[in-house]
């Protein structure tokens, strides 16, 4: 059996988010002689588990890069400028990916213009560039492939052990096991090893469990989606069962809202961010995220009034911006706040009604919101994620299997 | 045809030509400094943009040929190509060839455009910005000084040109204004 | 929604077996709009000016004129 036959199988599926078929990648790496960009960014918010692969795995890390370049072609680990992850990689004597801290620097394609002396910021992709290819302006990119740094660790593993072994674990839509970062309000962020289908009420409890009051999960980052706290005890960690809240396992992050901050707030803050860090590549991006940033501080006022016309603003713009960038970031962006304003419709009307249901005192947000990003706009940049960094250490992992 | 009638037919042809040329360029400039996506303007500027400059190609051929054909003034056919090698004011008439060299290599390209980088495309065709001062200047050197209409008409076309060029440098629309602050972030 | 938002029409004009179907480099593209009026069938602008294009195949001669009237050069043909 060749490695491809095992990935195949094993049915490995990319752990960076898009969960697409690993085979598929490697055996056109293999066909172009693609080098190799292990991404160990962690790029999601709130995402631990490429740190903890490589303070933990870093040699099955480094086994299974080797096995997707056959041990020819250039292997690089893309890590996010000063993280713990690049220091210790750096030590390693490893070939590091120096990523600037944005948040669409860490996407495939952002990565591999970075790599190939471009800027770090998405690429138009239309064609992988594992077969090579040009960016919009024509300059060349040799054939290159991006893997998440839990995929290839999976990868080592499956060499070792066996697509048996592999696909004991799991369920059969989604084989294998699978790191989850859990953070938020919960006493125990961090690592954890588990697979899908495990439910969430156990998963929730290796990281100590929910504080009382909780009212939302926020499960896949700024690409991913809200739902209430009190359907956890009948849903399993698989994308069947978030598939009705318009999420998917994705990147493996679970966030546990604050129950004493108002979701809607908390939202704002991070669409808001999320309006900053459109690349100012494609249109619908760098002027849809904050115009649907600013619709959505308009609604976050704890104000009586009419929302009606920011409502079906807003609605028409979440429709608009999906599949127009040169990468998914509008698209998760835009179903984030699609799940948002489904979850909080009715936080959301008692906000225009005058008051917040999470506390009596609370008026609403205080930051200012991006401004409206007219014909003339020179919006603000942020530059610094307004998530903070799961404080667990990286190196340790809870197994939940 | 007579000497004469050739003669006078490049002086025509020539006059068409740099109005044409500069029309071309204003088109251009006009394209390039605004975005109004709605409505049906951007789409004729940049249609006329392509096709006057096709049209115009029929006018600078028929100078070229003529000035050269003509015997008033001793100009090769070397000088076609070859700038300043004219025994006849080889300067101006330099000028005139190499904005000719210039423009075939803007219009090729434009026509392999799909063929060629962007990069390798935006870099010929900015050197349309050298292009058409060039060719005014020609204009106004040679045209003949005797004839108010001949050279006013040059000089207004270097004037119109300038003011379009003056506009487009200090114009600024949505699309590139966000993409510059937002590059400024720093992406590497 | 602002009242200079265009949509792709509703209108289905036949095209040939085989006819291509509009891909836009979104990056290339800066918003000029000439795209909704070569190919209104198809090609509406969203509220910045920038095409919304819908997936429906279209006559290769009008495609072939819409790719070369782009002054960013970011429309493209996909089967």
């Amino acid at each position: 059996m060749t490695l491809i036959d095992d990935l195949r199988s094993a049915g490995l599926t990319g752990r960076g988010g898009a969960a697409f078929s690993t085979a598929v990648k490697v055996a056109a790496a293999y066909d172009n002689g693609a080098a190799l960009i292990v991404n160990a960014c962690d790029g999601e918010l709130g995402a631990a588990k490429d740190a903890f692969v490589v303070a933990a795995h870093l040699g099955e890390l480094v086994e299974g890069a080797r096995l997707v370049t056959r041990g020819s072609g250039r292997i690089r680990y893309a890590a996010h400028r000063g993280s713990d992850t690049e220091t210790r990689l750096i030590a390693a004597g490893l070939d590091v990916l120096d990523v600037p801290s944005r948040y669409v620097s860490s996407e495939e394609t952002a990565v591999i213009s970075l790599a190939t002396k471009g800027l770090a910021r998405p690429m138009t992709k239309r064609a992988p560039f594992v077969g090579g290819g040009r960016d919009s302006r024509g300059r060349r990119i040799p054939p290159t492939v991006v893997l998440n740094a839990e995929t290839v660790w999976r990868i080592a593993q499956i060499a070792a052990y066996g697509p048996d072994w592999f696909r004991a674990q799991g369920t059969p839509a989604e084989p294998g096991p699978r790191l989850v970062t859990i953070g938020g309000a919960v006493p125990r962020p961090g690592v954890l090893e588990t697979a899908a289908g495990m439910p969430l009420t156990t998963l929730l409890a290796a990281a100590g469990g929910m504080p009382s009051g909780a009212g939302y999960l926020w499960v896949g980052g700024l690409g991913g989606v809200l739902m209430p706290a009190a359907d956890v005890p009948r849903l399993r960690w698989s994308s069947a069962d978030l598939a009705a809240y318009g999420g998917s396992v994705g990147p493996g992050v679970i966030d546990v809202l604050d129950p004493r901050e108002c979701p809607v707030e908390y939202v704002d803050r991070m669409l808001t961010y999320a309006a900053g860090e459109s690349a100012g590549q494609c249109g619908p991006c760098m002027f849809g995220l904050p115009a649907i940033a600013a619709d959505w501080h308009d609604l976050a006022a704890v104000r009586p009034g009419n929302r009606a016309t920011v409502e079906s603003r807003l609605t028409q713009r979440l429709a608009l911006v999906p599949g127009r960038g040169a990468c998914r970031f509008p698209d998760g962006v835009a179903r984030f706040a699609a799940s948002a304003h489904r979850q909080l419709s009715d936080h959301l009307a008692a906000h225009a009604e005058g008051h917040c249901p999470t506390s009596p005192t609370h008026a609403g947000p205080t930051h200012a919101g991006p401004t409206y990003p007219g014909p003339t706009y020179a919006g603000p940049t942020y530059s610094n994620s307004p998530v903070t960094p799961v404080a667990e250490s990286t190196s340790r992992s809870s197994r939940v299997v | 045809m007579s000497n004469e009638t050739l003669w006078y037919l490049s002086r025509a042809t020539g006059l068409a030509s740099i109005t044409l040329l500069t029309l071309v360029v204003i088109l251009g400039l006009l394209t390039s400094g605004r975005r109004r996506p709605f409505g049906e303007r951007a789409t004729i500027v940049m249609g006329l943009h392509r096709w006057v400059s096709l049209g115009m190609v029929a006018f600078l051929t028929t100078h070229i040929v003529t000035a050269i054909v003509e015997t008033y003034v001793s100009i090769d056919w070397i000088s076609l190509v070859i700038p300043f090698t004219s025994a006849y004011s080889p300067l101006w008439v330099g000028l005139g060839t190499l904005a000719f060299d210039v423009l075939v290599a803007v219009m090729v390209t434009s026509y392999w455009r799909h063929r060629m980088t962007e990069r390798a495309w935006t870099a010929v065709h900015w050197l349309g910005y050298l292009m058409w001062p060039m060719a005014i200047a020609h204009g106004v050197a040679l045209g003949t000084a005797d004839q108010p209409l001949l050279r006013g008409t040059t000089l207004l076309c270097g004037a119109a040109g300038a003011l379009a060029l003056a506009w487009r440098l200090t114009t600024s629309y949505a699309d590139r204004d966000r993409r510059r602050d937002i590059l400024a972030g720093g992406w590497s | 929604m602002s009242s200079d938002q265009r949509r792709p029409s509703r209108r289905r004009a036949p095209v040939s077996a085989g006819a291509p179907r509009i891909g836009v480099d979104r990056v290339a593209c800066s918003g000029h709009g000439i795209c909704a009026q070569t190919l209104a069938d198809v090609v509406g602008l969203d509220e910045w000016g920038y095409p919304i294009v819908a997936d429906r195949p279209v006559e290769a001669k009008d495609a072939d004129l819409a790719v070369k009237l782009c002054p960013a050069r970011a429309l493209y043909l996909r089967p």
